[in-house]
């Protein structure tokens, strides 16, 4: 497969080491303090997940690495995010951080167009628009997300066709397709099956090889099995972080372990 | 940077509402400054005397407005009472007690009978309802008040239905699940809990019933009997501001015309009270419809509580007796809608023939080939006007709107000003700018400009909601990758709203099919084909209209009422067809 480039400037990974790295950030919706002074460092090519009660912050502090939470008015944010290295909240052209910093989202979202187009959506808006770039640009992606064979005779097909966990890997090789460096994924499987769950924690780990993930997910076993790393968040304060071995073995935080055994809601 | 010009660009066409309601506004304003100078305001408002011939009175006596003030006021709030209520009960029996398997079925008669042209709904009223009438009037006449009371009634019902029904069906079904759980019977649960929750936006459909009665001109004007005099009884020949307008528009000049204008501001300035009137009603449907929910519950949340839990059975009467009215009121629309149809059918369908549709037209044998061919030019000049801008405008308003921004409130306001603005007084304001001032002259150019004008806020509320039903998530998913915004709206949200837009053409061209009002004025009412857009041609609803005027011709204009009828029908099934397409679509 040949190397593609792309016209815009790339972030510099390779230097750091940190892909993403927060300091004393705080998240504000309105009034509402949705992340409380927390600093985190999460390390290139690994996976990390986000574990925590419903409305504890996890989805806001996964949108703030790729500057989604733009799209909320009200929304608010004091600290340094810097993504490989950049102050991502420092003039910054936030297309081009979106591209090195894909997202997946909990409910598939694919467009209503046919899956060659949903996989192509993301390079041509980068500018590329020759067949041949594109066709294997397309190929490349659907065979990472794992369904290459699944969907190769039905290209032109509608993406709606597909079923919810085909859409949802259809979503991941979407965002694949413009070449992230790191991708977010939040609470991916919670809409699919067993066994598309099982595709995607396989993608994962496969995929780790040469993206930084961070994951959001409900799921201790889910997390337990595919994470390096985990953090746990309770109302907006990151409790624990470290890696997934010794939290889910001996969590050093009361809250955090009574949450990992289900005694906490 | 792409991004930049895009936004100007929505934002010109958001705010071109706004231009067109100050537009109209100052031009007619400004044409008629000299009428209310000579006559003055108040012998304008209140002088009992309309006789604009009387070259031997001075113009403070001559040009009194209050005969047509208050047949307007008498004949909306006649209409108001039995249209208005019937629309409001028919609302009712559609939400809760119509079974379930003609509920959709009689909604699509309601939408159908609201896309019944004017034109049609006059000549019906000419040749049936006044001759009912002429029965029991004491004079032997049933031209006059009581004619166009029913026929207005026939009109605002659909309207009245339609809005109140929304309004009736956005309260929380648990209010509904509430009162029943208090033992309250069904009826008692729609009349003293559902309907009170609604009461606003019912109120917002009442507003817009009488909006539209005020401002209706060629349906009334074949039953009204025209003569400007004090209205004195049901059965009085009365003469409305509309009506004013287009029976001395043609021969009137300088003064005369000018006091004709400011008929024209009357009617527009009590058309804008009655919207202002409208929005403050509808502040609360506004499209945060989370904040509504909220608001509605705390508000209301109480009034289960108000039913007499030991009696309910007993008392449930009244509610009882409410709800057979409500069907009665439903029946009664279907039927008139159903004789409608069937009259014109039965009378028209004979009269059609090849050389009635295609034969050469002139002064001294008039036939519909001119009809059809500015119809279609009319239609195609305002919908490439109006599609742009009008979608356009929608844009701006869903994609770009920040909550609480000045501009898109005026905008929205706008809009819904523009959208009750009525017909003829588009027309007068097409033939005071597009045909005297920019010169155009009676022309297919100025009509067609005009009707792009009447059309535009159906555009853009269509297209809106079409925008507002595109999920959140789409957005999401493009941004996520990059993309941006102008990228997000080409590629992604407006391929997922095609259909809404499909609607919102094919709805414009039902009005524009049925428009005469707006294009008597401007496009001008002749016999002949135009062969371009600087000559003056008529519509269909024109043409009906110069057929049922002459007297000569009544066969001519059944058969024309049973074309234009067709056409009608062929656009009220394209949009069904779409529509259910369209939830199918979103329930997947
Ligand atoms: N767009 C928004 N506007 C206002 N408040 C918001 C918004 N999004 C989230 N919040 C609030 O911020 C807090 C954190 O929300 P967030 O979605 O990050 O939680 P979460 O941990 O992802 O929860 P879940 O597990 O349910 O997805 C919550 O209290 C939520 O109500
Ligand atoms: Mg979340």
């Amino acid at each position: 497969m040949k190397e593609l480039s792309y016209k815009i400037e790339d972030f510099t990974f390779n230097e750091t080491k940190k892909a993403i790295n927060t300091s004393k950030l705080h998240v504000f919706y309105g009034e509402l303090e949705a992340i409380k002074d927390v600093s985190i460092t999460i390390l290139e090519n690994t996976i990390t997940a986000f574990i925590g009660p419903s409305g504890c912050g996890k989805s806001t502090l996964l949108k703030t690495f790729n500057r989604m939470n733009d799209l909320v008015e009200c929304c608010k944010i004091t600290g340094v995010v810097e993504v490989g290295g950049v102050n991502i909240y420092k003039n910054i052209d936030v297309s081009t951080l979106r591209k090195n910093v894909g997202m997946v989202f909990q409910k598939p979202n694919p467009f209503q167009m046919s899956i060659y187009d949903n996989v192509a959506y993301g390079p041509r808006t980068h500018g590329i628009k020759k067949k041949s770039v594109l066709d294997s640009i397309v190929f490349d992606a659907l065979n990472r997300a794992a369904m290459w064979n699944e969907v190769k005779d039905r290209l032109t097909k509608s993406a709606m066709s597909l079923s919810g966990g085909q859409q949802q890997r259809l979503c991941i090789a979407r965002a694949l397709a413009v070449k992230p460096k790191i991708l977010l994924m939040d609470e991916p499987t919670s809409a699919l099956d067993p066994i598309s769950t099982g595709h995607i924690e396989d993608l994962c780990k496969e995929l780790r090889k040469q993206f930084t993930i961070v994951i959001v997910t409900h799921n201790m076993q889910q997390a337990a099995r595919i994470s390096d790393k985990t953090a746990f968040f309770l109302l907006g304060d990151m409790l624990e972080y470290g890696n997934t071995k010794d939290i889910f073995s001996s969590p050093k935080n009361e809250k955090c372990e009574r949450y990992i055994t289900g005694k906490f809601g | 940077m792409r991004d930049k010009i895009a936004k100007y660009i929505f934002f010109s066409c958001a705010i071109f509402s706004i231009f067109a309601i100050f537009g109209i506004l100052f031009y007619l304003c400004n044409t008629s400054i000299p009428a209310f100078r000579e006559i003055g305001i108040f012998n304008l408002l209140f002088g009992t005397v309309w006789a604009p011939d009387k070259e031997f009175l001075a113009p403070s006596d001559k040009f009194g407005l209050l005969p047509m003030i208050l047949s307007s006021l008498c004949v909306s709030f006649g209409a108001l009472l039995v249209g208005g209520l019937g629309g409001v009960f028919t609302a009712v029996f559609l939400v809760r007690f119509a079974p379930k398997r003609i509920k959709a079925p009689l909604t699509a008669a309601i939408n159908f009978l609201s896309g019944i042209p004017s034109i049609m709904f006059g000549f019906f009223g000419m040749v049936v309802v006044v001759k009912l009438l002429s029965i029991i009037s004491p004079s032997g006449s049933g031209y006059g008040m009581l004619a166009c009371i029913i026929i207005l009634s026939m009109m605002i019902l659909p309207t009245v239905t339609s809005i109140s029904k929304n309004a009736i069906e956005a309260v929380p079904e648990e209010f509904y699940l509430g009162a029943l759980a208090l033992g309250a019977t069904k009826e008692q649960a729609m009349f003293r809990v559902e309907i009170p929750a609604a009461k606003s936006g019912i109120t917002a459909a009442l507003l817009l019933g009488i909006g539209r009665a005020v401002g209706e001109t060629m349906a009334i004007i074949m039953v009204a009997g025209n003569r400007a005099i004090m209205p004195t009884g049901l059965f009085s020949n009365i003469r409305t501001l509309t009506i004013n307008m287009v029976m001395e528009m043609a021969y009137a000049t300088d003064l005369h015309k000018q006091a004709l204008i400011a008929t024209g501001v009357v009617l527009m300035v009590f058309i804008i009270l009655l919207n202002l009137l409208v929005s403050f009603y509808r502040r609360d449907r506004s499209h945060i419809k989370k904040t509504l929910f909220k608001r509605r519950m705390r508000s209301i949340s109480f009034h289960p509580y108000d039913i007499d839990i030991d009696t309910p059975r007993r008392q449930g009467q009244l509610e009882t007796i409410l709800k057979y009215l409500a069907m009665v009121f439903c029946i009664m629309s279907l039927t008139s809608l159903v004789i409608i149809v069937v009259f014109i059918f039965i009378k028209g369908m004979g009269h059609i023939s090849l050389d009635l549709l295609f034969g050469v037209s002139g002064n001294a044998g008039m036939t519909l080939r001119p009809a059809f061919i500015s119809t279609i030019m009319l239609i195609s000049l305002a919908l490439t006007l109006a599609l742009p801008i009008g979608i356009g405008a929608a844009i701006y308003l869903v994609e770009y709107s920040k909550r609480q921004n000045k501009i898109i409130k005026l905008v929205r306001l706008a809009t819904e000003v523009l959208s009750g603005v009525p017909s003829i007084v588009f027309g007068l304001f097409g033939m005071i700018f597009f045909c005297e001032i920019l010169g155009f002259g009676y022309s297919l150019l100025a009509g067609g400009l005009t009707l792009a004008l009447t059309i535009l806020p159906t555009i853009i509320r269509a297209t809106e909601e079409s925008l507002l039903a595109v999920k959140n998530s789409l957005r999401e998913g493009s941004y996520a990758l990059g993309a941006r915004k102008a990228q997000t709206i080409f590629k992604v949200i407006i391929p997922v709203s095609i259909p809404g837009i499909i609607t919102a053409i094919i709805l414009s061209i039902g009005r524009m099919v049925g428009e005469s009002a707006a294009l008597i004025f401007t496009s001008g009412a002749v016999a002949y084909t135009p062969s371009f857009y600087d000559q003056p041609g008529s519509s269909f609803a024109v043409m009906m209209w110069m057929f049922s005027n002459e007297g000569l011709y009544i066969n001519a204009a059944y058969a024309t009422a049973a074309v234009l009828m067709i056409i009608v029908i062929v656009i009220n099934i394209s949009i069904a067809v779409l529509d259910s397409k369209l939830k199918k679509r979103r329930s997947q």
